[in-house]
């Protein structure tokens, strides 16, 4: 391949992290291959090299050329490309079974992709080993539908036990429980156990939770799944309130009504692949 | 550091406390194990002791009647002392005898009830003192040649050989018994951690999630189990200091012949034993149980 039909490759929209829109006109096979060659040279990712190659170790989130095939042959994602720089707010959706939780399985590298680069971080996931894994997802804030709090522990204690087990002095776990106590709003209960909380108040103890290693990206996993519409809006605007502060956010979610009214840039997966990415709703607009 | 360590051990006693059944279970099997090690070292070395109390007696000894004339006596010494295999021959008479056999029983704290007899009923005797302990050669035969003389030959040897055939079968059935019910206990302990470790699943997959690192979700398991162990080593090491005057006494009373010197090291060995067992036996099961359970 020839050094400008690289570099027109490396213009695709997918790849310049500050273009996202438009994505479905990049889905032919020459693209991905030239990306491809490029990844296989790995010194094309090295820092300022090239000014048009997105420094994709810059970006919180990348994921170029990926599948990920289980060993029961299923194809859970096919061929995804998908950089979310720093600072984004991105919403992931699509049908269940689409491979949005294998996406974030990736992401955390509870799963390891079959082909493709998974970068987060800065980190090459495929490269990390296996003991520097902790380190990868303490720069990652992870919410769940389910919030996965510990009930016999308090507001307080379940945010502190992620400090705690990841060996923070106890010097410095008190004031950074109450800082992200205070931004999630939950000062006054911080003395109560999740069983006596309501659902969005045991949702902002688990984004609390999740904030509390003051993380790069956070990746919430349909965190408004449980919840009624009124407090799933104050969960929205909590997590926009934390991007505003600069953290990214990756948001799987199948809140129609929510990804409509943000007009954020959105992410469609369907049957293992990309099919949109753009700024606009839940729903195909044309 | 030391944050991590509070954190292990405060979250091991807490496993414990939570699964108490099985901790019980596990601890009280334990014990029986290290109980069952501990007699095993107990009785081998007893009879140890009293193979070495053998050896280092005289080789061959021979009990004469009693009555017999003083020239018959002289003529069997020379007899044996001409044999090339014989060091030494020395004659003791029924009153040293007699006068050995108290002090021994003093030595014990033993009553001595030949003072009450008034008679002598111990015999006189000829010890033979060999170049080579292994070397016997004719020595029996030329004692037991004249009749009327000797009334029996002790050849310690063959005591010897009794003693280290028992040794060698106690030690060969008690370490057999030893594994299986060391095997129990493994299980048993790899069982419990399991069982902990289950039931903490949503904390490790929290911890996991968090960022924990894999020290932090093995290491409180492991300190379970090492904690097992050591509870178990106490249990066993209390009930031994409990036993162990009832014990001493009883094997005084077995062996009375033979003075068995369980000297201080052997208090000190059994200990560091015991507790060696426990929290090697605890801390590998737990380490297993962890490897098959924890790791991914």
């Amino acid at each position: 391949m020839t050094q400008p039909n690289l570099r027109a490759a490396l213009r695709l929209p997918k790849v310049q992290a500050a273009a996202p829109t438009a994505g479905t006109e990049a889905r032919g096979a020459g693209p991905r291959a030239a990306i491809r060659d490029v990844l296989g040279g790995r010194s094309w990712l090295r820092r300022g090299q090239d000014p048009l190659m997105p420094d994709i170790r810059a970006a919180a989130l990348a994921l170029i050329d990926v599948t990920k095939v289980y060993p029961n042959g299923k194809r859970a994602l096919v061929d995804v490309d998908l950089v979310v720089p720093e600072g984004d707010f991105a919403f992931l959706v699509g049908p269940s079974g689409a491979g949005k939780s294998t996406l974030i399985k990736l992401l955390i590298r509870d799963e390891i992709a079959s082909s493709g680069v998974v970068y987060v971080a800065g980190q090459d996931l495929a490269r990390l080993r296996r003991r520097d894994v902790p380190r990868l997802r303490r720069r990652i804030g992870i919410v769940f539908q389910d919030f996965k709090l510990l009930p016999s522990k308090t507001v307080r204690e379940n945010v502190a036990f992620a400090l705690e087990v990841t060996g923070t002095p106890r010097r410095l776990i008190a004031p950074a429980v109450e800082r992200v106590l205070a931004i999630v709003g939950l000062t006054a209960q911080a003395e109560q156990r999740p069983s006596t909380l309501s659902g969005g108040e045991q949702q902002r103890t688990a984004i609390a939770r999740a904030l509390v290693h003051d993380p790069t990206v956070i990746i919430a996993d349909e965190p408004t799944g449980n919840l009624d519409p009124l407090i799933s809006w104050e969960i929205i605007q909590l997590l926009l309130r934390i991007n505003q502060l600069g953290t990214t956010v990756l948001m799987a979610t199948h809140n129609a009504e929510v990804v409509t009214a943000l007009r954020k840039r959105v992410v469609a997966l369907e049957e293992g692949r990309i099919v949109r990415d753009e700024i606009g709703g839940y729903h195909r607009e044309y | 550091m030391i944050g991590f360590l509070a954190f292990s051990v405060r979250r091991a006693f807490q496993g414990l406390l939570r699964n108490a059944v099985m901790s019980l279970a596990a601890t009280i099997t334990m014990v029986l194990m290290l109980l069952l090690l501990a007699g095993l070292v107990i009785i081998l070395s007893g009879l140890q002791a009293g193979l070495a109390f053998v050896e280092q007696k005289v080789e061959v000894q021979a009990f004469l009647n009693d009555g017999v004339s003083r020239e018959r006596v002289d003529a069997l010494i020379a007899d044996v002392e001409s044999l090339p295999e014989v060091a030494d021959v020395t004659y003791t008479s029924k009153e040293q005898a007699l006068a050995e056999w108290r002090e021994q029983l003093k030595a014990q704290g033993k009553q001595d009830l030949t003072a009450v007899t008034g008679t002598n009923p111990i015999p006189a005797k000829l010890n033979v003192k060999l170049k080579d302990p292994q070397v016997h050669g004719q020595v029996a035969e030329k004692l037991k040649a004249p009749p009327g003389v000797v009334q029996e030959v002790v050849e310690t040897r063959k005591v010897a050989d009794a003693i280290i055939t028992i040794t060698d079968v106690l030690r060969t059935v008690g370490l057999a018994i030893m594994a299986m019910v060391g095997l129990t206990v493994l299980f048993i302990v790899v069982n419990t951690i399991r069982m902990a470790v289950m039931a903490r699943a949503d904390e490790i997959e929290i911890m996991r999630l968090v960022g924990a690192s894999d020290a932090f979700i093995r290491w409180p398991f492991i300190f379970e189990g090492l904690l097992v162990g050591l509870l178990g080593a106490g249990v066993t090491l209390g009930v031994l200091a409990l036993g162990a005057q009832p014990i001493s006494q009883l094997t005084n009373v077995l062996v009375s012949q033979v003075p068995i010197g369980f000297d201080d090291r052997l208090g000190t060995q059994l200990l560091l034993l015991v507790l060696a067992a426990g929290t090697a036996l605890g801390g590998f099961g737990a380490w297993i149980s962890v490897r098959t359970y924890l790791i991914k």
